[in-house]
């Protein structure tokens, strides 16, 4: 379990994580999602100890990560970026972590076997591609057989095959009953992997529930009504006090469902020619939560800045 | 590729969180920053270029200059030519210091590192001892090296030196000391300025550069700035009889080094615990 209370770092003026409050239950996927400077891997690396919060605090099963004497054996983390040294080999990598940590040194083979890096584990990591460093990575994190498991956009670089992967590994070691806690700014890919989300923009905690949860109250959805007697329609629904709105040759009605709308304007006698249920994607639902806590974004072509 | 290999349940051992039970301490980190220090070409590289400069150039100047310095015009000392190399050794001695920390600062292996061992002043002191143990070796064996080759040419001319003489052997072992001493002076600047270029010209410009511009400081001055300068204080230990005749004695001016590297190491390690990684 990983718990943050009021969590803060400034850099100088700037707020990178602006006191989040949030906790990582074992057992499940938690998903870390946000856009890039949302201060998703500042937060990941005050969990690891590597930076000092400002304020408030971060603690792994009830202990702040310095305190471990063996940490690799509590938390496995794969860093965002690689921090490797090029000149080394995916071995000697693993090699010397686990001997810093008092890791038997079968388990090393044990790990290049689980990310599939056996035939290059001698090369020299600065040959390796992007994907293939992300798994040397992901053995890393795995290196002690920690319950807690924290992975900073872990599919990138990673070619769809990787991808799914990572996310059955995810999965897995969640049904394991480990914590598994994973940022991305993807949430296509939070969707299909994570059981929980945690939310963040401009270093504050937007949404914290389950994915279920989000897609109910954020991912807007209508129904889409034709009919060649839309006037009529139209105020029969209203008269019904459900919400419609006329756009096009269509109408978008809000609450009931298709087969209610379908009943009621039937029994009426109108005709219908469509009738279809509109849901929003969890992507837009994501950037309609994030739009205004985007650190950079870019304007469309066509658009005169204002 | 499916996952295969996870165990089913995970095992928690009940002791894990007991301190003292299983857990690791210095000695692991030792290891893991002497395999790391082992594992990149770099060290084997410098290291064997401090050997070829060290014992190479002794050998090459006493064979060139033995004829010379037996002969009546001679205004030099042998003394000051069997462990001349070791002037050039140091530059290799301060790439490995440096390297040993500004490289992981560049990749972002610091962060790796700091993950498996938090404690920040014992991953310090283990890579400090790493650094000292290998450099005092090879100083010492580079040293000796150029010792029994350029001997062999003074001997010829029937100026050779002992180890019994005056200094000598000290000068064999204070090259491993005063390479250790530069390693050290180099890693806690590159703990300071965290980046391997800036560390390197830093520590070259004040071993070389500085320490003999101060020498043009007027009377006084000059002459105590340049005795104190850590290439010119260090450097006496490492030689029998020095080319400058002003400098502090071997171990006055050892002492003094070492002062020096111990302050810029303390606030390397200070910087080093305070800053984020």
């Amino acid at each position: 379990m990983i718990t943050a209370r009021s969590l803060t770092k400034t850099y100088g003026a700037t707020t990178a994580v602006h006191g989040v409050t949030f906790t990582v239950e074992p057992g499940r996927v938690t998903g870390f999602l946000g856009p890039n400077g949302a201060g998703k891997s500042t937060t990941m690396r005050m969990i690891l100890g590597l930076d000092r919060p400002t304020s408030g605090s971060v603690t792994v099963n009830g202990r702040r990560y310095q305190e471990y004497s063996a940490p690799l054996r509590e938390v496995g983390a794969l860093l965002e970026a690689r921090a490797l040294h090029p000149g080394r080999s995916a071995r000697d990598h693993l090699r010397w972590l686990a001997a810093s940590n008092g890791i038997p040194r079968a388990r090393i083979d044990e790990v290049l076997g689980l990310v599939g890096l056996e035939a290059v584990a001698d090369k020299r990591v600065g040959k390796f591609s992007l994907g293939m460093g992300q798994r040397l990575g992901i053995a890393v994190a795995l290196l002690g057989d920690p319950p807690v498991v924290v992975l900073d956009e872990p599919v990138n670089g990673l070619d769809p095959e990787g991808i799914r992967w990572v996310r059955t590994l995810a999965r897995e070691l969640a049904a394991q009953g480990r914590t598994v806690f994973i940022s991305s700014h993807l949430m296509s890919e939070m969707a299909l992997t994570a059981d929980h989300l945690v939310v963040v923009g401009r270093g504050r905690i937007l949404a914290d529930c389950s994915m279920s949860q989000f897609i109910a109250e954020h991912a807007a959805s209508y129904v889409r009504v034709a009919s060649p007697q839309r006037g009529e329609v139209a105020d029969l629904l209203r008269r019904s006090g459900l919400e419609v709105e006329v756009q096009d040759q269509e109408l978008r009605v809000q609450g009931l469902d298709a087969a209610g709308i379908g009943e009621l304007v039937g029994s009426n006698g109108l005709l219908l020619h469509e009738l279809t249920l509109v849901r929003s994607s969890l992507e837009e639902a994501f950037m309609t939560l994030t739009a205004d806590s985007v650190e950079y974004s870019a304007s469309t072509p066509t658009g005169i800045p204002a | 590729m499916t996952v295969t290999a996870t165990d089913t349940t995970v095992h928690l051992d009940p002791d894990r969180h007991i301190p003292g039970v299983r857990s690791p301490g210095f000695a692991e980190t030792l290891r893991a920053e002497w395999i790391k220090f082992w594992t990149v070409r770099s060290t084997m590289w410098a290291t064997a270029m401090l050997f070829l400069l060290g014992a190479g150039l002794t050998v090459l100047i006493c064979a060139t200059n033995a004829e010379w310095l037996a002969s009546s015009e001679a205004d030099e000392s042998p003394g000051s030519f069997i462990t001349f190399g070791m002037t050039f050794a140091q530059i290799t001695a301060i790439v490995l210091g440096t390297l040993a920390v500004t490289s992981e600062y560049g990749t972002g292996m610091i962060r790796a590192t700091l993950a498996a061992t938090p404690r920040r002043g014992a991953v310090l002191a283990a890579k400090a001892i790493v650094l000292v143990g290998t450099l005092f070796v090879a100083g010492v064996v580079t040293a000796l090296a150029g010792y029994l080759g350029g001997n062999f040419f003074l001997d010829r001319e029937g100026i050779g030196l002992a180890l019994s003489d005056d200094g000598m052997l000290r000068s064999i072992l204070g090259s491993g000391l005063y390479m250790a001493g530069l390693g050290l002076l180099a890693a806690a600047v590159g703990l300071l300025v965290r980046h391997t270029a800036a560390a390197l010209s830093i520590v070259l410009a004040l071993v070389f550069v500085v320490g003999t511009m101060v020498m043009l400081l007027p009377g006084a001055w000059g002459e105590w700035t340049s005795k104190l300068m850590p290439g010119n204080a260090g450097a006496s230990i490492a030689t029998p009889v020095s080319f400058n005749p002003n400098l502090l004695d071997p171990w006055v001016g050892f002492a003094v080094f070492c002062a020096e590297v111990a302050v810029v190491l303390l606030a390397g390690y200070l910087s080093f615990r305070r800053r984020d990684a």
